[in-house]
């Protein structure tokens, strides 16, 4: 047994030593130096007795190797090799018989502790033990863990805890040290022996590593275009949501907040990739794709990457088309250290703008005036008889002494606070990752808010130095308690009509408020009421985990399975209690509950290889994924006899119906990433997905991609330019699509959800109201993309531009069809297509001045949009049609122009006299021409004749103009002085237009309601230069029709944050923290101080309101799609003042 | 060693585990394919109930229907500045063609269009043994189907046809000839009259009959001047003796005595506290089964409408020399001191809001009380569950006086088919002639039947399309017509526009194929 190992020992030995022979000796020592360099024991030890008389020293060596464990490394060129030698030894040892060969040589030699003996020339090592310590050049602090290097050669070593590091080399060589996040430091060594070295921080690391698709990279070599958001950037501001956190953080991406606390923003990457379906991007948290992202907490995110072009988001075939969002969550610190991390902060919202409403008595004055003009009555409340009626029996108050600023009933200043606590810790096989966190933000408008704990756990262990096995796992719980509605409209449009002579509260009430009633002539419902009486909360529990197993099949293979789990369940409880506001009464109470339930399964199997080939890399995957989904809802409605209870007990009338869903989506990608002497890169993917969404035929898509780099800077006519460390040129071309639809939407079925009453009781009826369209394949977008990336002076200053193309075919449309065909549901057909184009900028710049360190960054983006081509019936989309907002259409989305732009009529003037409209073109001829209540009256707005006809009709409406920006940008600058932190963050957006529909409601006149002041300057015989027409009750003009009258301009610049910081100084704690480091700053900071716009609504920011039955997003209703830019009366952002700690050790 | 294979082992069967689903072919398991259904009588009714259902939609019964009728006729007039614009636009004749309530209307309409074209596509292929179920199903469906393209028709002119469901988004149909139109009503109805029964016992009633057929046949015969026909079609139904007057003129407006001997066809309601879809959907959903007219004209609640001064003016009073006054006008209207809710409330001026009204001089809220819960509830905002009486045997009789007096029957015999509105037992008004309703000539009798019409059935949507009825085939020149109209324009106001958003989107018709005036 024994003899049989030392044999194979042997013939190890001997073919070890033909290879090395063969090898060059430099290149030899050079790995062989890299192990620590002593005399080991067993050269001490072993003797030899030989007579090696007329051997040549080869020959000696091969004697000596036989009989021992030696091993020699030599150059076959020494001539000295083959000399013969006339040597006797006797119990000596290695060493010493090599003193005695070499003795007369130029050839020196070293024995190392693994008995390997290295011979080379005298003179070339002349090695010297250097010593020294790392130290961080800001903070002085030691730095562990740097790899020293000598240039050229694979010699290196380690700091220790305490910064200190020990090499050997020679006079001439170049120690480089290099450690993540600082920046690569070069030292020529002379003849000193101690070399200490301040590494200084490079904060925009362009060999950081990026989350692409199913693997990581080096930033430096991403061939596609990335934008990275980092961990910090994403807790600057507080918000319930992660998209809000990244608005104006990276160039191409646009984010319109929904002002309501838990509210999910509009999230676009590169313009409106679809047309009439969200465009919302992809989100892919630690590599499994989910719904929203509105449960996780963004002080558990490491980083967040948005692939921007088909040839990055390809990888995600059907479903990147929009863009993806790549979210990574913390994993934990491998440094066996413990890591505690407490967040607390606090802070206070308010309403930022107040609109100009009517006051009381402008509000008597201006009911007044509109009663005159139409010739109806003044309300009986303001008969003096009425208003100075106390306001409820037994009150001191009259109506004529009530005055109610709305304003400031529905919109109240309110605290949002949140805590987060993480604890990281790991030891030589594993490391844990755990968090808590607390969300309270109670919303400005009454009755609103969200509130919600999440909790996270992370780990990874190593099995084996081979096998790895990975978890993540996040549980969040939401309640989100919404806006209301009543009577289908907004809360905000209530309050704008709400009449200030009325209290809000009277006791004498069931319920405790009250409304307007007959006597006032109008009648909005009372918000207040509305938001505190009436129930629409909305809980969500997110369970999310994954496990995966990686396993190192090879150096150059690993094989890595995820199982995933993504279950969210929401609750949404609407209901309106028993109540009577003197107006609206309700004798039982209405409860709903409805019950969704969502899982999704992924499972995903990776092989990935990577190795190098001299000045090859070469870097494949090859993914097979599946990804399942079911959804279940339960529905139940019914009324209670009381307000005690408001669960699901003792119901009446009841109604009760489910439904469930699923879906399965199958895929088989692979990319290879080439690159030579890590300068020209080269990555081809392609992705194959199969749905079940799409009908027999089109279930299958493939998604081609491919994109090439050239890193100019490596190539030697700019190496020798220090400034430029990066100047990189991208291009990419890549096939993407979208599924974003409905489970069976090409199916067409029976409904059984409706009845009629035959004879007092309802029947059931059932009956189809869509249209099928087995023909429903993807969206396919294909995209072209050309970037440079630049980093100069030491990355102080860095740079990127991309510039895109990109074209959406095959759109998928609910196409608008002729209300004649009989059909309610929407349509779904491939039709249309689409051009988005555009650039992106990023920059930032690095200053350091004495204590005060700067940065600077900047983004812009531009993009154009232009509908291509639209095969609906007649290639036009009307869209946005409300009673409310003027009662036509108010977007039209038409080849050639760009996506939903406003169309209507453009106002010329208002008529100063009867004449002028008679000399004008038609506008609403007079029914009765010596009734001006009866059609266009001095006072009117004159609409331009487009077509020039004489008569305005639908044929004289025009593009108005886009809601879509010219261009979005956001500016940043973050400081550090001494102990102190400040950082300024402005966002904002140019050259859009909104449709103001509040103004609709608040200067139509159409109707008597409350008001803003604008309408006391309404157009009057006497008051004849002003912009707002004559107040006439029913609008014979039809002065509120879509016009650019309600247009206005969006752009807006607005100080997002501002924030000062101070971290108190380490040596405060003394010796209480035994050490570690104990890091504790306080902040305070504003959000949305400062907005600059000429907007006159309540935010520039208009996100859509979609429409809901129930909670559920109505799609059939006309609010839904195509309507983004339309202000119907939003909650805005709040204003939010806040202060927090920070403390982690 | 052996641990690593034991991971590696369990790596892969995790991967076994949920990689076991690869059939991409789902298929919606919440409902039935349309190839699936229509396979019994019970799902061939379900679906003629689902036309039946489109009556109940926000765009039809439960609101926009009658606000288009009321609004375009001289019944009503605005309650006030909370009159929303659509409606006021309608009221004053400034619509255009994105009226939204005349849209809705058109879209509810064709809605019902659809789905009674599935009933009659469907139906002769559904496996079913009672034939004559399958009849009376069809039937159903082609009365309902005419009645949306008598709406249609005699508000918009020449619309598009379509008699067979669409199976693709592209089959849209350009304008017909009002001719082509009338052509499928007259053909629908015909084979209504055949296949429907004259009356329902109790589980089917409001179900159409083949009175309800003939009795909107009739209309669409006289709106064409066709008075010989229509007077057969009115015969037949009289003969039939399915029908009489209520005792009670007000028992064509209470909850509690529908589907009563007076009635011919009503769209049937259901209370449900006060519940009512707001949305844009036919009136689709389970609960969903009430109607806005009671909130939308009521003296306590919203009061968008109130009666005209001329209708008001109408009714037969001591003062205008009329023997008596007439009963109907405090049947229909409620006044400032009137009681209502049982008995229990008193009316108060502050309890009304809005516009007055001059009657004879006098200035005073003057409220519907017809299609209003007032008569038993105090809640004025309260979607009902009041049926409408879309045709009831008062109009029958109406038609056919005037029938008679167009084909020159003796002056006795329109008499006395008139004279029985106002035998009436809670109305017993003297009947023709009267003092200021002489009937020596055919057109005394005309106006005496013109009168009694616009007394009798105000606010029921008959009178604006007898207005343009009585204009189109001469009986009233166009200032008269002004006279009760006064935005009318000619060349404008005998149609709707076609709604804006159908020219856009429909690839048959372009601007030109707009009615005249737009």
């Amino acid at each position: 047994m024994k003899n049989s190992v030392l044999e194979r020992d042997f013939l190890y030995k001997r073919k070890l030593k033909k290879i090395l022979l063969i090898m060059n000796l430099t290149f030899l020592l050079s790995i062989l130096l890299t192990l620590n360099l002593s005399a080991s024991l067993y050269s001490q030890s072993t003797k030899f007795s030989l007579d090696l008389n007329g051997k040549t020293i080869r020959e000696v060596f091969q004697i000596l190797e036989e009989g021992s464990k030696f091993r020699f490394f030599y150059n076959d060129e020494f001539k000295y090799i083959d000399q013969v030698v006339d040597l006797k030894v006797d119990n000596e040892n290695v060493e010493q018989i090599l003193e005695k060969l070499f003795e007369t040589s130029d050839i020196t030699y070293r024995v190392l502790d693994n008995n390997l003996v290295v011979l080379t020339i005298k003179n070339n090592i002349l090695q010297l033990r250097i010593q020294g310590k790392v130290v961080d050049a800001g903070s002085g602090e030691a730095l562990p863990g740097v790899n020293v290097m000598v240039k050229g050669t694979t010699r290196g070593a380690i700091t220790d805890t305490d910064g200190n590091y020990t090499i050997e080399a020679e006079p001439g060589e170049i120690l480089i040290f290099s450690y993540i996040g600082f920046f690569e430091q070069e030292i020529q060594v002379g003849d000193q022996t101690e070399i200490n070295v301040n590494l200084s921080q490079d904060i925009e690391s362009i060999d950081e590593i990026v989350v692409v698709g199913y693997g990581v990279q080096k930033k430096s070599v991403v061939t596609g275009s990335i934008s990275t958001v980092s961990s910090n950037e994403i807790t600057q501001i507080v918000s319930s949501n992660i998209e809000s956190a990244l608005q104006g953080m990276a160039a191409g991406l646009y984010i319109v907040n929904n002002g309501a606390p838990g509210a999910d923003p509009i999230v676009r990457i590169r313009g409106n990739g679809s047309i009439s379906y969200d465009a919302e991007p992809l989100y892919v948290v630690d590599g499994f794709p989910t719904t929203d992202i509105q449960s996780f907490d963004a002080r558990d995110i490491e980083s967040i990457e948005i692939l921007k072009d088909a040839s990055s988001s390809a990888i995600y075939g059907s479903r990147g088309a929009n863009g993806v969002i790549l979210i990574t969550t913390k994993k934990g610190t491998r440094d066996g250290k413990v890591h505690v991390n407490f967040n607390a902060m606090y802070g206070i919202q308010t309403l930022p703008k107040q609109l100009d409403l009517l006051n009381r008595d402008q509000y008597v004055q201006y009911a007044t005036n509109m009663s005159n003009e139409s010739g109806t009555g003044l309300p009986d409340r303001l008969d003096p008889a009425n208003f100075n009626q106390p306001i409820y029996e037994g009150a001191t108050q009259t109506y004529a002494q009530t005055e109610t600023d709305w304003q400031n009933e529905l919109f109240q200043s309110v605290p949002i606070a949140q805590q987060d606590l993480s604890v990281s810790l790991s030891n030589d096989k594993s490391v844990y990752y755990s968090s808590v966190g607390h969300l309270n933000q109670k919303g400005i408008m009454v009755g609103t808010g969200f509130q919600r704990i999440n909790f996270r756990f992370n780990s990874e262990h190593d099995l084996s130095k081979r096998i790895k096995f990975g978890q993540t796992l996040f549980y969040s719980s939401g309640d989100r308690e919404d806006e209301k509605r009543s009577q289908g409209r907004s809360n905000v449009m209530h309050m704008i009509r709400s009449v200030p002579y009325m209290p809000v509260t009277d006791p004498t009430k069931l319920g405790g408020y009250v409304a307007p009633d007959n006597s006032d002539g109008t009648d909005p419902d009372n918000p207040v009421k509305v938001q505190n009486l009436y129930r629409a909360n909305t809980l969500t529990r997110k369970l999310f985990g994954t496990i995966y197993m990686d396993i190192k099949i090879a150096d150059f293979l690993s094989f890595k399975s995820t199982a995933g789990l993504d279950n969210t369940k929401t609750t949404n409880i609407t209901g309106e209690p028993i109540h009577d506001d003197g107006f609206f009464s309700l004798s039982s109470a209405t409860t709903r509950r409805r019950e969704d339930d969502l899982t999704s399964l992924l499972f995903t199997n990776q092989f990935t290889f990577d190795k190098d080939f001299g000045n090859h890399n070469l870097n494949i995957i090859a993914v097979a994924e599946q990804q399942s989904s079911t959804f279940n809802r339960m529905f139940i409605s019914g009324n209670l006899p009381t307000n005690a209870v408001v669960e699901l007990t003792g119901l009446s009338n009841i109604t009760a119906n489910g439904r469930e869903e699923e879906n399965l989506l199958l895929s088989y990608l692979g990319r290879i990433n080439y690159g030579f002497k890590n300068k020209y890169l080269i990555t081809a993917a392609l992705r194959a997905d199969g749905s079940s969404k799409l009908a027999t035929g089109n279930k299958w898509g493939y998604f081609p991609s491919a994109s090439v780099g050239w890193k100019i800077s490596e190539e030697s006519f700019l190496s020798t330019v220090e400034s430029i460390t990066l100047l990189k040129l991208r291009a990419g071309y890549g096939v993407v699509g979208f599924n974003g639809i409905g489970n069976y939407d090409w199916q067409s079925l029976i409904l059984a959800n409706t009845n009629y009453v035959i004879n007092n009781a309802a029947v059931e009826a059932s009956y189809f109201n869509a249209i099928s369209n087995p023909d429903l394949k993807w969206e396919e977008s294909t995209t072209t993309n050309v970037g440079i990336d630049l980093a100069m002076f030491k990355n102080k200053f860095t740079f990127t531009i991309d510039y895109f193309n990109k074209i959406t075919d095959n759109l998928i449309l609910a196409v608008p069809y002729a209300p004649s065909l009989g059909y309610t549901a929407d349509y779904f057909a491939n039709i249309g297509k689409m051009k988005n184009w555009g650039m992106d900028f990023e920059a930032s710049y690095w200053l350091s001045k004495g204590d005060l360190k700067s940065k600077f960054s900047a983004n812009l983006s531009f993009v154009r949009n232009e509908v291509l081509n639209l095969a609906t019936p007649t290639s036009t989309i009307y869209a946005g049609q409300h009673p409310d907002f003027g009662g036509g259409d108010i977007t039209r989305t038409i080849a050639g122009e760009p996506i939903q732009s406003f169309y209507g009529w453009e106002v010329v003037g208002i008529f100063q006299s009867d004449i002028d409209v008679a000399n004008a073109p038609v506008q609403t001829p007079r029914s009765d021409p010596d009734d001006p209540t009866t059609g266009t009256s001095r006072g009117d707005l004159q609409f331009k004749d487009q077509n020039g006809d004489g008569v305005i009709n639908g044929e004289d409406r025009t593009n108005l103009g886009s809601y879509l920006p010219k261009f979005i940008y956001g500016l940043t600058y973050t400081g550090n002085y001494k102990s102190f932190d400040f950082s300024v963050f402005f966002q904002g957006v140019y050259g859009n237009k909104i449709y103001n529909g509040s103004k609709v409601i608040s200067q139509g006149m159409v109707r008597l309601f409350n008001s803003e002041s604008d309408v006391l300057n309404a157009w009057t015989p006497g008051n004849t230069s002003t912009d707002v027409p004559r107040a006439i009750s029913g609008d014979p003009n039809g002065n509120v029709r879509t016009s650019d009258r309600f247009i206005e301009d969006g752009s807006y610049l607005r100080l997002k944050t501002i924030s000062i910081g101070y971290t108190l100084p380490q040596k405060l704690f003394g010796s209480a923290t035994k050490g570690n480091n104990v890091n504790l700053r306080f902040y305070v900071s504003a959000l949305n101080l400062l907005t600059f716009t000429k907007y006159s609504g309540y935010d520039p920011e208009v996100g859509a309101q979609v429409p809901t039955t129930n909670g559920i997003p109505d799609v059939t209703s006309p609010d839904y799609g195509l309507t983004e830019g339309i202000d119907k009366g939003f909650s805005p952002s709040p204003r939010t003042i806040m202060g927090g700690i920070q403390l982690s050790f | 060693m052996k641990i690593k294979y034991l991971y590696i082992t369990l790596t892969l069967l995790i991967g076994l585990l949920f990689s076991c689903d690869y059939d991409l072919d789902k298929i919606e398991p919440n409902s039935i394919s349309i190839d699936d259904y229509y396979q019994n009588a019970d799902e061939l009714t379900k679906a003629v109930n689902s036309v039946y259902a489109v009556l109940q939609a926000h765009q039809l019964f439960t609101r926009e229907w009658f606000f288009i009728h009321d609004m375009r006729g001289d019944d009503v007039a605005t309650g006030g500045g909370q009159l929303e614009v659509p409606r006021a636009q309608l009221l004053i004749g400034t619509n255009d063609p994105s009226n939204y309530v005349a849209n809705e209307v058109w879209k509810g309409l064709y809605g019902l269009i659809h789905r009674a074209n599935v009933v009659i596509g469907k139906a002769p292929d559904v496996p079913m043994d009672d034939e004559e179920l399958r009849s009376r199903l069809i039937g159903e469906a082609k009365f309902l189907r005419a009645w949306v393209y008598f709406e249609l028709v005699s508000q918009w002119g020449g619309v598009p046809i379509y008699t067979e469901y669409s199976t693709s988004i592209d089959q849209n149909n350009p304008r017909s000839t009002e001719d082509q139109v009338y052509t499928v009503i007259i053909s629908d109805l015909t084979d209504a009259i055949s296949d429907l029964p004259p009356s329902y016992s109790g589980a089917d009633l409001g179900r159409a009959t083949e009175g309800a057929a003939r009795a909107l046949l009739s209309r669409v015969y006289m709106y064409r001047g066709n008075y010989t026909d229509a007077k057969t079609q009115l015969q037949l139904i009289i003969d039939s003796e399915e029908y009489e007057l209520a005792p009670n003129y007000n028992d064509n407006f209470m909850e509690e005595t529908e589907y009563n001997i007076e009635s011919v066809f009503e769209v049937g309601f259901m209370d449900n506290n006060a519940a009512t879809g707001w949305g844009t959907n036919l009136g689709d959903g389970l609960n969903q089964e009430t109607t806005l007219r009671n909130q939308e004209y009521n003296a306590i609640s919203w009061r968008n409408a109130v009666p005209s001064d001329a209708l008001l003016a109408e009714f037969e009073h001591s003062t205008n020399g009329d023997a008596m006054d007439d009963p109907r006008f405090n049947y229909c209207f409620y006044q400032v001191g009137d009681i209502y809710n049982n008995g229990a409330d008193t009316l108060k001026e502050g309890d009304v809001r809005g516009n007055t009204s001059m009657l004879r001089g006098v200035e005073s809220k003057i409220s519907w009380r017809k299609h209003s819960l007032m008569y038993k509830t105090n809640s004025g905002y309260y979607p009902s569950g009041l049926n409408e009486r879309t045709i009831r045997y008062a109009e029958v009789l109406l038609m056919m006086a005037e029938c008679q007096n167009e084909t020159d029957d003796p002056e006795a015999d329109v008499l006395l088919t008139l004279n029985e509105i106002r035998g009436r037992d809670d109305v017993l008004m003297p009947v023709y002639p009267t003092a200021n309703y002489p009937t020596g000539t055919k057109d005394d009798r005309f106006r005496a039947i013109m009168h009694e019409k616009k007394i009798e059935l105000c606010c029921e949507c008959i009178r604006d399309r007898d207005l343009a009825r009585w204009y189109k085939n001469g009986k009233i020149t166009l200032s008269e017509l002004q006279g009760y109209l006064p935005y009318f324009i000619q060349n404008r106001h005998e149609l709707l526009p076609i709604p804006q958003n159908e020219i856009d989107r429909n690839s048959n018709l372009n601007q030109s194929d707009q009615n005249p005036g737009y």
